[in-house]
Parts: structure tokens; sequence; C-alpha cells
């Protein structure tokens, strides 16, 4: 018998995905920027920061890290991650112990960060990828697969094309992810018929994963 | 030939000698430990001291730390804000003696057969109050009373699913004593579950020494009760939500029991027959819901045509035999005060035997004569609001100034119904290590038992402990703490 997910776990699963992904990504798109900035290149971080459409402005590195993790903007660390603690407290009962841990862990670290009067540390920066990579680890350990681990990595897919888009990366390895996106749609509705066209015959990607989405997850 | 002066005083000598050495252990241990030897310790009780003497105190911080990093959470509004927070949690854990157990195993059993066939009677033919056993009057006026099912019986005619009864230990007379009957939605049961499986791994030599009684069976205690109730289909866990006080526990359970964790809206009732929305559209029946709220807030339909929560159409698919409610709807009426206070009366009735155990000393200022008594003596009882749960509504006496006493007994005497008064009863403390000191503090104890095929005590229970000195009321409503409980063999 097919695995019993309700809407609204299925999308804060793909919602947890999602978010994960987007704090390592950018995290490490931060820690690439924290470092051009210190002698190489000081408007690496308002660069960055275009790309996710924000005007972020600093003074220097330190100033571009706190600015960065905790500032007042939509790509802001710590909201993502509250997010993504959210949506662990609602799908929990569908989500690898120990990954649960993890997250609510994560969360408790980045409200200290958050909160605390101290510079942002780049040792933090570390450890929240290094949580984050025990996340992915706790949940690609189980061996049999259920649907509520093809949302979550549906959501982690997702997110990583929209990310690959942002930064215009290499156009055959995100037609690869693409393609992984399909094979999970058929997993979970194979009746449906849902699949996103190729690279180049989507006009518009994140539009076509959206709608994907909204009938792969039927809400009423 | 020994002097007879000189023998008596080496055995002064002696017993003074053995008397100074036990004192310079009591003291050393005290040093290490920070922690005193239980005055009346029994022989359970030096077993735990012992291994407990031997481990590193300072791992209690990891308790926190676990409830923390897995969200072992209550949630509570204060000031119009959401809080989550973990409730307080006591290292040293109440210890009952397996033989004491039984007893009071026994006891519940009794009682919950008993309540189960009272419900039954009520809402069928009402015998009990044909017989005068309970007054129509007294029944009627209970708020957890429903007319509308009289005439319908449940599933397999069990009513009293799962139910929390609360007990506390008499010091006066050494007796297990029932303070409250909660068969609608009693809560709990996850934090000692969830506490306990820390416990064996933070300190594992207490279990491997100690004989105590494993206590992970719970979740299938109540997967078994559903399936024996289950009208075809699977089993939900109905919540009402992310914001509840105790979703933590509801997500939890259905983890553990393997039900379906749902909000209402993802219920939907199509020719009287309820089924679980899946996120694909499908739509698959529904056999048992183990409801986590109030009747009154599950069908818009039937109880509140305002309400914006509840599954429209539930109680007619229920009433129509095709889903099963736990605890039933109605059961309301036996988490009444006043109801509580003939409970011993229904055991007789129903089972023709003697409680195994005792209800608190009740008075019922509805009858002349318990008036009268609590008029003259209100400045040691207990007054409870029949209605209230979760510590609220509950009045000590001897807390009350002669004003506030004046004014009691003038709301009591204008609505009799609406209270009882109970002796206090002086029961128990139990040991708290708090702030690295051993202190005595009141607690309580939930027992679970469960109803399906036959009734289940779980082997384990919430201990909840006060935070305050001399503070009777211990609730997690109220912010008390807990501990877990070892029900133990020597």
């Amino acid at each position: 018998m097919e695995q019993l997910l309700t809407a609204n776990v299925a999308t804060n699963l793909y919602w947890l995905g999602r978010y994960l992904e987007r704090t390592e990504e950018t995290l490490y798109e931060i820690n690439k920027a924290y470092d051009a900035i210190i002698d190489i290149d000081k408007d690496a971080g308002v660069k960055l920061y275009k790309k996710f459409n924000i005007d972020l402005e600093y003074t220097n590195a330190s100033d571009f890290l706190d600015k960065a993790i905790r500032g007042v903007h939509d790509a802001n660390i710590v909201n993502i991650i509250t997010q993504a603690r959210e949506n662990t407290i609602i799908c929990r009962t569908h989500i690898d112990f120990e990954a649960f841990g993890e997250i609510i862990e994560l969360h408790t670290l980045l409200q200290r960060i958050s909160k605390s009067p101290l510079p942002i540390d780049y040792k933090d920066i570390d450890l929240i990828l290094s949580l984050i990579s025990e996340i992915w680890c706790a949940h690609t350990k189980r061996g049999h697969r259920k649907s509520s681990d093809y949302f979550f990595k549906l959501g982690k897919l997702a997110e990583e094309v929209d990310l690959r888009l942002r930064f215009d990366r290499n156009k055959s390895v995100t037609e690869a992810i693409i393609k992984d996106i399909n094979i999970i749609l058929n997993l979970l509705n194979p009746d449906a018929g849902l699949q996103l066209l190729s690279y180049d015959e989507e006009d518009d990607i994140m539009e076509s994963i959206n709608t994907v989405m909204k009938k792969l997850i039927i809400e009423d | 030939m020994p002097n007879s002066n000189s023998f008596a005083h080496d055995y002064k000598l002696v017993i003074f000698c053995i008397f100074f050495i036990f004192i310079m252990l009591q003291s050393t241990k005290e040093n290490i430990l920070g922690v005193y030897m239980l005055e009346k310790s029994t022989e359970m009780h030096d077993r735990f001291w012992e291994i407990f003497s031997q481990q590193d105190i300072k791992k209690i911080d990891e308790f926190k730390s676990y409830m923390d990093r897995f969200a072992v959470n209550f949630n509570l509004y204060k000031d119009g804000n959401f809080i989550e927070q973990s409730l307080p949690f006591d290292v040293i854990p109440r210890i009952i003696a397996k033989e004491e157990f039984t007893k009071i195993e026994k006891g519940l059993q009794h009682r919950v057969t008993a309540l189960n066939l009272f419900l039954e009677d009520l809402y069928t033919d009402a015998k009990i109050v044909k017989e005068g056993i309970i007054p129509q009057e007294f029944v009627d006026s209970a708020s957890g009373y429903l007319k509308e099912f009289v005439g319908f019986s449940p599933s397999k005619k069990v009513r009293t699913h799962i139910n929390g009864i609360d007990l506390v230990k008499d010091s006066e007379d050494d007796e297990w004593v029932i303070l409250e009957d909660n068969l609608r939605v009693p809560s709990g049961v996850s934090y000692p579950l969830s506490i306990r499986d820390t416990y064996r791994k933070i300190y594992p030599e207490f279990f491997e020494k100690l004989k105590i009684e494993p206590i992970k069976n719970y979740p299938k205690i109540i997967t078994d009760a559903m399936k024996h109730v289950n009208t075809g289909g699977i089993n939900v866990l109905l919540t009402p939500g992310r914001f509840n006080s105790a979703y933590y526990e509801h997500s939890y359970l259905a983890k553990e029991s393997g039900a379906q964790l749902v909000r209402a809206h993802e219920l939907v009732v199509i020719d009287k027959k309820v089924y679980f929305k899946n996120y694909n559209g499908k739509k698959v029946l529904v056999g048992a819901i183990y409801k986590r709220r109030d009747d009154e807030f599950i069908d818009p339909k039937f109880f509140n045509p305002e309400s914006l929560i509840g599954v429209p159409g539930l109680i007619e698919a229920y009433l129509a035999g095709n889903v099963a409610l736990m605890n039933a709807v109605g059961n309301g009426v036996s988490d009444d005060k006043g109801i509580y206070y003939f409970v011993p009366k229904m055991i007789k009735y129903y089972l023709g035997e003697e409680p195994i155990l005792k209800n608190a000393p009740t008075y019922l200022p509805y009858f002349k004569e318990d008036m009268d008594y609590v008029m003259n003596n209100m400045e040691k009882l207990v007054i409870k609001d029949v209605a209230e749960a979760g510590g609220y509504g509950v009045l000590f006496g001897h807390s009350m100034s002669a004003i506030q006493i004046q004014d009691l007994k003038a709301t009591i005497i204008a609505n009799p119904r609406r209270f009882i008064a109970q002796e206090l009863i002086e029961f128990y403390d139990e040991k708290c290590y708090l702030n690295n000191e051993l202190k005595d503090r009141k607690a309580d104890f939930r027992a679970y038992v469960v109803m399906g095929e036959d009734v289940k005590v779980w082997n384990c229970g919430l201990t909840r402990y006060a935070l305050e000195e001399g503070n009777y009321l211990v609730n997690s409503s109220q912010g008390e703490g807990f501990k877990d409980t070892w029900v133990m063999e020597l």
C-alpha cells in the first residue's frame, strides 16, 4: 500500500527540502563572497545579493557576513531556518528522528547567533553547513524510500534548479536535475502524467515547477 | 571477672563508634553528591541511591538538551504570545513496587470497567438513574452530558478507550487515593515515554541492575485498542493542530502508533463515511479516530454551526456506526467532579464489589447534610468547581481569607451543584533534585488505562510535582514539572 500523506505534510516536506538547500547553497556563496570582499572584490557581496533581488549594503567583510546572516531582508538565513523548523515540527511524523534533532539544533544555533551581540564568527557558518550535511546524510541513509522522502528530495531538487538559474550555472547539470524531478513526479503520482519539459522548451522553469507542484499536491 | 560498669561503658563506646562512622559516611556522600539518603528509604530506594551515587551528576543536563533537541514541548499562550517550552523534568524517578502497582492496576481496571458500564448504561437504559443511585437532576446538569446521544451505543460498547486517572498516595494510611477521572482527552503520556528513552541512554546502569518494568508497549496498547473498535479503515489521530498545547504528544503518538496525524479539514465525510484526504486527491476510508479535542469542536454541523473547526458530518457517520471515536462522545459527564462522587457507588452497582481504590473523602453541597458540613468546615477543605480541569477552579480553604471564605460560601449556597468539597489529603512528597539539592515536593500520579478487548494499565504513568514547596496543586497546565515513574521488582 502506498504511504499516506496529507497535503499539508507533503507541502511542508517539500518546503523543508527547499529551505535547507537554499540555506546550504547560499552559505557556500556567502563564504566565497566573504573571502573576495576581504581583498579581491569589495562588491562581491553586492553582486551576490543582486541575484536574490536584494540591495545589500555593508562596510567590510565582517559587516557583510553579519548582514547576510541576520540582516533585515528576504534571504536572511535566520528566518529561512525558522521556516524550516516550522516545516519540521508539522511533518515530524515523517522525518528521520536524527534529522529532526539536527534541524532543531540548527535553529537553536541560528537563534543564538541572531541574538548575540558579538560579530558573526565564520566558524559558525562551518557549523551550520556541517549540521545541514548531517541532515542530508540522516535522510539518505534510509534504505527504503517512501513518498515522504521523495517530497523532501523534490524540494531539494527544485531549489537546486532555482539557484542554478539565478547563478546561471551549467545548463547540462540543470537539465539532469530536471530529469530527476520528472522521475520523482512519476513515482509520486504515476497516473497524473506530471512532467517538466526540457530546459530549452520551458519558458519559465520555476513557474512550471510551481504549477506542477499544485497539481501534485491536491489541497482539497 | 569483668566489671559490669566497664562492659556497659565499652558497649556504649561501640554504639557511639558505629553511629559516628555512619554519620561520617553520610556526610562524605553528601559532600560528593550534595544529596541525602531518603529518610524512610525502602530497599528499592536504597538500590536506586546506591547506583545514583556512582553516576556522573553532571549528566543531568543532558536531559534538558535532549528535550530541546527533539522539541519535547508543551505549548502555552502567555500574554497573547505562543510559547513552546519544555516541561521541567526531575531526574529522580518515583519508584513504585511491582506488588503495590499490581494493586493499583487491579483497582484501576475495576474503576474503568465500572465507568464504561456507567456510560453505556447512562446513554442507553439509564438504570442507575432510574434506580435512584445517581439523581437524574445531577446527570442532566453535568456539562459533559449530551442528551442527543441517548440511545446510541458505540463500536463494541467501548466508551472509555484511553483514560487518565489521577491518584495520590495518602501519607496517613499509606493508601493510594483517586483524585480525578479523565475520560475525555487525557494528555501527558508522551513525556514519560520520551524521557525513559533518554534515561536509558544517559544512565543505562539503572536498567541493567534494577528490575524496572519496560514501558515501550504503550503505542502498541493504543493501537490494539483502536484495532478492536475500528469499523473498517485506517486509524487517524485528530489534532487541533500545531499550536495546540499537546501537539508534541499528538505527533509522537501518531508516529509511534502508525496512525495518520490529521487536522479536521484533512478528513471528509461522504455518505456517512469518513475519509482521509491523501495528498494526491485519493480518499481513504477511516475506521477509528483518536480525537485529541473536546467533543464540542469535532463537528460544526452537529454542535456549533458557527465553528470553523471540526469535521462536518462526523457525528452522523459516528451514529451510523461507520467510524469509531476514541474516546466516545459524551464521556465528559464522568469527568464532572460531582459524578466522581458516585464512582464507588457505580462499582458496587455494576460489579457488585467494593472499590479497590478509594476516592478522596468528598462532599456534595447538593445534599443538605454535606452542605452543612462544608459550611462548618470550609477552612480545612478543598473546594473544586465541577466543570473545571487542568488544575483550574481549585480553592484551598486553609489559604483563603475570612472574606474570601464568606464569598465562597455564598457562591456555593447559590449554586450547590457547581461545587464539590474534599478533605485535604496529606499526600506523600517525592524527592526532587532541584538546583543541586534534594527537596521535598508534592507529587501526584496520572495512570493511563486503556480499554480495548480488555482493560490494560500501562506500567508507568505521569508523576507531576509542584515546583513550589508546600504547593498541593500539581498539573502540567499550571507549568509544574514531571518525573519518570519506575515500577520495580525487588
